[in-house]
């Protein structure tokens, strides 16, 4: 064991290390921080990036040669102008990492993911395979969901230190937990300091709520804290909120000002004046080590670099993820830190405004999570010590004990180690698609999905509805019939009333609306799922009976069915159904018909059904006899001896049958004697 | 082998009646008796050996056997189809001969690929895993470069004024004569005539017996155009040597109604994608090699109408414009969804393919 070979490689002074990572600060700092903890006397650090991203701006500040490569993010491997663009950027930017490590000869490189680093790690590897460089590749990855180049690139990597617990599973082999790297910015403040250091007051015996978005500042987080600042309200002597609002100010939002004006428009002046007893706020802290000293707890994004922050720092944390990133990494970190104790989240909604989405932080559901952590004392330090325990690890130090000896400095426990949390969209269908089939019709979302998952998996499912491809759109729809999401018909019904006729060639190929024919028959399909009848659902059957694709008006007719007597607009609908009897489909026709027996009576039905007993296809004919049945059955019948007149006219010849096959009949019947001895015994 | 025995022996007066075995006629006749009792002989043990081996069609969904569905019958009866035509061929057909040589290659070749895809079926225990489509492609067109290669060449079996030629059906002339323009499109002839059958084989006895009325007629073609006389009487090339693709086709034929003994509904043995695809990949070189490839619209005009109304299903409907173009596809299917039963649509099927046949057949004088 003692015969590693990597611990022969002691690092020497005069190390040559290699920073790579960027696009975003979140992982240009992390970087920074590894290559400070690496670097001795003599060694020499480079960093390489792309120009224009975050790391053009922060490197050289802290006095740190910089080159640059070319990269782009990855669009997605489909056949695009992106695609290639993004091929060409990936071809280029390696020749030039290439070049780059030729002439710097490092002996470590450490990338930090985001795009810049793709090129650097593919250049090193293929380097090596060339026996061109000797350098050492490691890679850390902030987010409890690695990005699509890290994933890759960490197969080629010597390590992959990750920041949660939960990405191990991802890097089988040469997966290394050390945390998340934080640059030694944020010091420890005494309370006493910091009420010195900073330029407002703050009551004494106050548990201090910092709410806080980041530097730029999130709309639902600053919108949702003004909402829930009323029901705070009664509890102003015990509370006092610093809201950081972020500096963010385009694309209509200015972060401060729309928190001022929504302050303004929700509460009276007498209510301002009370709230301002106990709320502050300000765009920017620019002593934020001084506000972190007084806080109790956090409200915060679940980007990596902050969670890390408050958790090191032992400040227990309510997360709002932002939702819908890639790989929905926000969630998967908050979830990951509150699946560790050291924190609790708490998930946005994704509605829709003007066909736009927009993420609602609802401020009752906010205000009720702070006032039931801010009373409890004993579970914030609960939280405050377990998100110390998993998050606390001096992770840049570890990583240079990884680089320079090979391996961890203190052992972790494999069997702790959880699996990922976070399920993708697609898997969540399957899973649910399968229990809803096993079920049938006692089917209960709640016994697949945990409760405290439901809001967020409707939240998501909700935001795929105005994805601009059709397949998430339709994944989306299907998602929310099955995650019972009854509060969002109506989001489904404005894809019915979406009418924007499809793109010019696909409507000469057969299509009609840019809401293809799968995405509204699916519709028809979740309402029936959802089990709502209200006006607007009912407007949607109406026009569903004479939607152009005979898919929608068949499933239309099937959940107009399904809604027997609970239809305010009954007559309509029947109508309606009665004119779908000559529907050119033959499965409309039949959905029509077998809808019209359970909905219709003896005079608007039973004569539309008998007139279909010579129709050309037997199934029309076999479910207009269904509805017959239906209609008998119910008590509608009132003239039985007119009705057994008239059957005889059913064209009864039908070119379908059955077959049984008596071998597999009787093997089937063993199986199942089997089956229910077991069950006995 | 019984062609080159007759040859070796005829000369010799007591084996004077081996002079038959140079006559395609009687070779052909021959090889399509054969194989019919060679697969009558040898299914039965195929589908107890294949039961035993549990290459059995796979259940999709629930893993409970249904009294009603098909799970559970023995796949892959193309085996038995290849292995016995290809018997067949070794005895009848002259194996010095190009034509029979790559026909039989098509066959044996496609035939493998089915058969590494069925396998793959068979190990994954599910009906939609088997080999991946790109892979499938590649392997095929390996195939198909190779034999664009063959034509090209010097040793192609084909008069070298017609390497290039592509002629059309009820004209005299060929209609073009650009190797540029030709053997690419000989190259996606092969692919998509190769892969046609394959969506047809979806109940039972639908896809061998259409495959038997075509090889059929292609067999008439090779006779005839393998033969100087008529050739020149009906306005065709002369094809030296193509007769050896009518005892091919007669083997086929044979083997193919022997299997039908088996496969008629409701069927004991499927023939799998080894068989659909030796079956696509044999009419393919066929057509190729009798410069029939234009015919092959109306000969296999009912495999046409299968692979495009699923294509056009699959690639244009559901996955661009998301939603059914036709109500079900490929056709058998749609048949079916209309109300009609198996039997009937296969029955109604083979009838269309009868009258496509007769039709491929007239269009011989109609020039």
């Amino acid at each position: 064991m003692l015969q590693n070979p990597a611990e022969a490689r002691r690092l020497k002074t005069g190390t040559r290390i290699l920073l790579t990572g960027g696009g975003t600060a979140g992982h240009v700092n992390p970087a920074l921080a590894i290559g400070a903890a690496l670097a001795e006397p003599g060694s020499e650090v480079l960093f390489v990036g792309v120009k224009g991203r975050a790391e053009e701006q922060v490197v050289p500040r802290e006095g740190i040669p910089i080159h640059f490569v070319r990269a782009s993010g990855f669009p997605g491997a489909r056949p695009s102008p992106a695609f290639v663009r993004f091929l060409l950027d990936l071809a280029v930017g390696t020749a030039q990492a290439a070049a780059t490590l030729l002439r710097f000869r490092p002996d470590v490189i450490i990338g930090t993911g985001g795009f810049a680093s793709a090129p650097v790690i593919f250049a090193a590897t293929f380097l090596k395979k060339l026996r061109l460089s000797k350098a050492r590749v490691f890679v850390h990855e902030q987010n409890a969901v690695p990005g699509k180049l890290n994933r890759l690139v960490g197969r080629y990597a010597e390590k992959v230190f990750v920041t949660f617990p939960e990405t191990l599973s991802l890097f089988p082999g040469n997966g290394a937990l050390t945390g998340y790297p934080v640059r030694k910015r944020i010091g420890h403040v005494a309370p006493e300091e910091a009420r010195a250091r900073l330029d407002f007051t703050v009551p004494e015996g106050r548990t201090v709520v910092f709410v806080f978005g980041g530097s730029q500042g999130s709309r639902s987080l600053n919108r949702g804290l003004v909402d829930a600042l009323g029901d705070l309200m009664p509890h102003a002597g015990r509370l006092f909120v610093v809201h950081g609002t972020g500096l963010f100010k385009g694309g209509g939002y200015d972060a401060e000002a729309d928190t001022a004006a929504r302050l303004a428009t929700r509460y009276t002046e007498e209510e301002r004046a009370r709230i301002a007893t106990f709320y502050l706020s300000r765009s920017y802290f620019h002593d934020i080590a001084s506000v972190y000293a007084l806080a109790s707890l956090v409200v915060i994004r679940g980007g990596s670099g902050s969670l890390n922050e408050v958790a090191r720092m032992g400040i227990p944390a309510l997360v709002v993820p932002k939702a819908n990133l890639p790989g929905d990494h926000q969630v998967a970190n908050a979830r990951a830190l509150e699946r560790a104790g050291g924190a609790e989240v708490i998930y946005e909604e994704t509605v829709l405004s003007d066909g736009r989405l927009v993420e609602v932080l609802d401020g009752a559901r906010l205000a009720r999570r702070i006032l039931a952590l801010a009373e409890d004392p004993v579970r914030r330090a609960d939280m405050s010590k377990k998100g110390r325990d998993v998050l606390g690890i001096d992770a840049a130090a570890e990583i240079a004990h990884h680089v320079r000896h090979g391996r961890a400095s203190t052992v972790i426990d494999p069997t702790l180690v959880p699996a990922p949390t976070v399920v993708s969209n697609a898997a969540l269908l399957s899973r649910l698609e399968k229990a809803a089939a096993a079920a049938g019709r006692s089917y209960r979302v709640e016994d697949v999905v945990e409760p405290r998952d439901l809001a967020w998996f409707r939240s998501r499912a909700a935001s795929l509805l105005v994805h601009d491809e059709w397949e998430a759109r339709n994944l989306g729809v299907k998602l929310l019939g099955l995650l019972d999401g009854t509060e969002k018909v109506p989001l489904l019904l404005a894809l019915l009333a979406d009418r924007t006729p499809a793109p010019l060639l696909q409507r000469l190929l057969g299509g009609d609306f840019a809401q293809v024919g799968f995405v509204r028959r699916n519709v028809y399909t979740a309402l029936a799922r959802l089990d709502v009848v209200d006006a607007g659902v009912e407007e949607a059957l109406l026009a569903g009976f004479t939607d152009p694709y005979w898919e929608v008006r068949a499933e239309a007719a099937r959940t107009a069915a399904r809604f027997a007597g609970r239809l305010a607009r009954h007559v309509e609908i029947v109508a309606a159904l009665g004119k779908g009897l000559c529907d050119r489909n033959l499965e409309a026709a039949a959905a029509a018909a077998e809808a019209l027996g359970t909905l219709g009576g003896e005079r608007d039905a039973l004569p539309a059904l008998l007139a279909l007993a010579d129709y050309r296809f037997w199934k029309v004919r076999a479910a207009a006899l269904r509805g017959v049945l239906s209609l008998v059955e119910r008590g509608e019948v009132r003239d039985r001896e007119k009705l057994k007149q008239a059957l005889p006219g059913f064209l009864l010849t039908s070119t379908d049958f059955r077959p049984q096959f008596e071998m597999k009949l009787s093997y089937r019947r063993v199986l199942e004697a089997l089956s229910r001895g077991q069950e006995a015994s | 082998m019984i062609f080159w025995i007759g040859k070796l022996l005829a000369p010799f007066h007591a084996f004077s009646f081996l002079r038959l075995a140079e006559y395609l006629s009687s070779r052909s006749i021959g090889a399509a008796l054969t194989a019919v009792l060679l697969t009558l002989w040898i299914t039965p043990k195929v589908i107890w050996w294949l039961q035993r081996r549990a290459f059995v069609d796979q259940v999709r969904e629930t893993g409970i056997p249904s009294a009603f569905d098909k799970a559970g019958t023995p796949v892959m009866g193309g085996v038995v189809l290849v292995g016995v035509v290809t018997a067949s061929c070794l005895l009848w057909c002259n194996l010095g001969s190009g034509y029979a040589l790559l026909v039989l290659l098509g066959m044996v070749w496609f035939g493998a690929i089915g058969f590494v895809d069925d396998r793959a079926k068979m190990m994954a225990k599910s009906g939609d895993k088997g080999m991946s489509e790109p892979k499938k492609l590649l392997l095929q067109g390996a195939f198909a470069a190779l034999l664009v290669a063959v034509l090209a060449s010097p040793w192609t079996p084909l008069p070298a004024a017609e390497s290039a030629r592509l002629h059309l059906p009820f004209l005299k002339t060929a209609v073009l004569d650009n190797p540029w323009f030709y053997f690419p499109f000989v190259f996606l002839f092969v692919l998509l005539v190769g892969n046609s059958v394959n969506i047809t084989d979806g109940m039972d006895g639908l896809a061998i017996v259409p495959s038997v009325f075509a090889i059929s007629v292609l067999g008439v073609f090779g006779y005839l155009l393998g033969n100087a006389i008529w050739s020149r009487y009906l306005f065709y090339p002369f094809l030296p040597g193509a007769g050896e693709l009518a005892v091919f086709a007669s083997a086929f034929a044979g083997a193919g109604i022997g299997f039908l003994w088996f496969n008629a509904y409701p069927a004991q043995i499927f023939m799998g994608d080894t068989g659909s695809l030796s079956i696509g990949g044999s009419l393919a070189v066929a057509s190729v090699l009798l410069k029939q490839e234009a015919l092959f619209v109306i000969l296999g005009g009912l495999f046409v109408a299968e692979a495009f109304s699923s294509q056009v299903q699959d690639k244009i409907g559901i996955k661009l414009l998301g939603r059914r173009l036709f109500a079900r596809a490929p056709l058998h299917h749609a048949m079916a969804y209309n109300g009609l039963a198996e039997t009937k649509v296969v029955v109604r099927l083979w009838i269309v393919a009868g009258i496509l046949a007769l039709a491929a057949l007239a269009t011989l004088k109609l020039r």
